[in-house]
């Protein structure tokens, strides 16, 4: 390993020892800015597991409770933003699983066509209708595939989690992993296509 | 076992570039070279990538700030039970300890009194258990009576 790399490797570990640290303390000056911090990476895994913009944001308040109760079990090995995903990953396939004794395809189906409904960020009007376009057809296409092919796209091309953080978050084999990336973009990029066709 | 090169390559593309190997990237690179349609693929794919780092999903600050409050509200309870909690124990220490040094003088004490007022063995025997074990069943009677006030004020603040 170079120098810059084990220097790199080392920051990254002083830093997450720092979290697991403040998370032991309860420290609420770092829960605040880990909440600032991560805000828009959870909500946007959120809504794209649940496809329910109202839901994500239930989740992501209790996913901040219960990383503040079970803070003194975070392992500054691992990233924190890998343990924060798989957090929110179990309290939402808890919570559907009770909600609804299925996978959570039950919930998209019953929910199918509902948009993301992302918020503006104020560009021009042409911009906004292009963007909003290109947004409805993304959330559409992936409301359109299985639920865990379409969390393993959105960790790995969103969140940009490699492999085995993927892995990590989802409880499921590397191979499991590379499969879902493969055939949730096997089932994706037709039905982008036929979208903009 | 020969597997067909472009489901490899695809599953390669799904990888995304920055988990494969070098050599893994090297062959990805001249498969797309020589085959079109896996190049379509790819190209595909990597613009469905731009285009899902381009939608603009974002928490507003509303939920934000309710998220901090709730978080450092139950962060106060939280801390306010293991007060509590704290209190029980040193409580529980420090009557353990007070029984462990009284309860010799206390038996002398009552044997005494029994010799003085004529009674049997067994009778102030029992006196003397009856008030040993008083106190710990008027605090355990006392603890039943407030445990679900406790809980209530301790988990979800009553006010």
């Amino acid at each position: 390993m170079n120098a810059a790399a084990c220097y790199f490797v080392n920051g990254m570990e002083s830093e997450t020892s720092a979290i697991a640290r403040g998370l032991r303390r309860r420290d609420p000056e770092l829960l605040d800015r880990l909440i600032e911090q991560y805000q828009h990476r959870l909500l946007r895994y959120l809504i794209y597991l649940t496809s329910n913009r109202e839901l994500a944001e239930d989740m992501f308040q209790e996913t901040w409770i219960r990383v503040l109760e079970r803070g003194h079990q975070y392992d500054p090995k691992y990233e924190f933003s890998t343990w924060l995903l798989s957090i929110a990953r179990h309290l939402t396939v808890d919570y559907l699983r009770r909600k609804k004794p299925a996978s959570l395809d039950g919930l998209l189906n019953e929910e199918e066509g509902a948009s993301l409904d992302p918020p503006d960020l104020r560009p021009s009007a042409l911009q906004l209708i292009a963007r909003q376009e290109q947004a409805e057809q993304i959330s559409a296409a992936l409301v359109g595939i299985a639920a865990e092919y379409r969390e393993a796209i959105v960790l790995r091309f969103q969140e940009g989690l490699a492999l085995d953080e993927i892995a990590a978050v989802t409880g499921a084999p590397l191979g499991t992993v590379k499969s879902r990336l493969y055939r949730g973009l096997n089932a994706l990029l037709p039905l982008l296509k036929g979208a903009q066709a | 076992m020969n597997r067909d090169p472009h489901q490899q390559a695809r599953e390669l593309i799904a990888c995304g570039s920055q988990g494969l190997t070098d050599s893994q990237q090297a062959w990805l690179h001249t498969h797309l070279d020589e085959c079109a349609s896996c190049r379509d693929y790819s190209q595909a794919a990597e613009q469905f990538v731009r285009s899902l780092r381009s939608v603009p999903v974002a928490a507003d600050r509303a939920l934000v700030r309710t998220t901090q409050m709730r978080v450092r509200l139950h962060a106060d309870q939280l801390r306010h039970r293991q007060e509590r909690m704290w209190l029980v124990w040193m409580s529980c220490i420090l009557v353990g300890l007070s029984a462990a040094i009284t309860t010799p003088f206390l038996w002398r004490g009552f044997e005494w009194l029994g010799r003085s007022a004529h009674v049997s063995n067994p009778v102030w025997q029992v006196g003397f258990m009856v008030f040993w074990i008083s106190p710990a069943l008027a605090a355990s009677l006392i603890f039943l009576a407030r445990g679900i006030h406790l809980t209530d004020a301790n988990g979800t603040s009553r006010g």
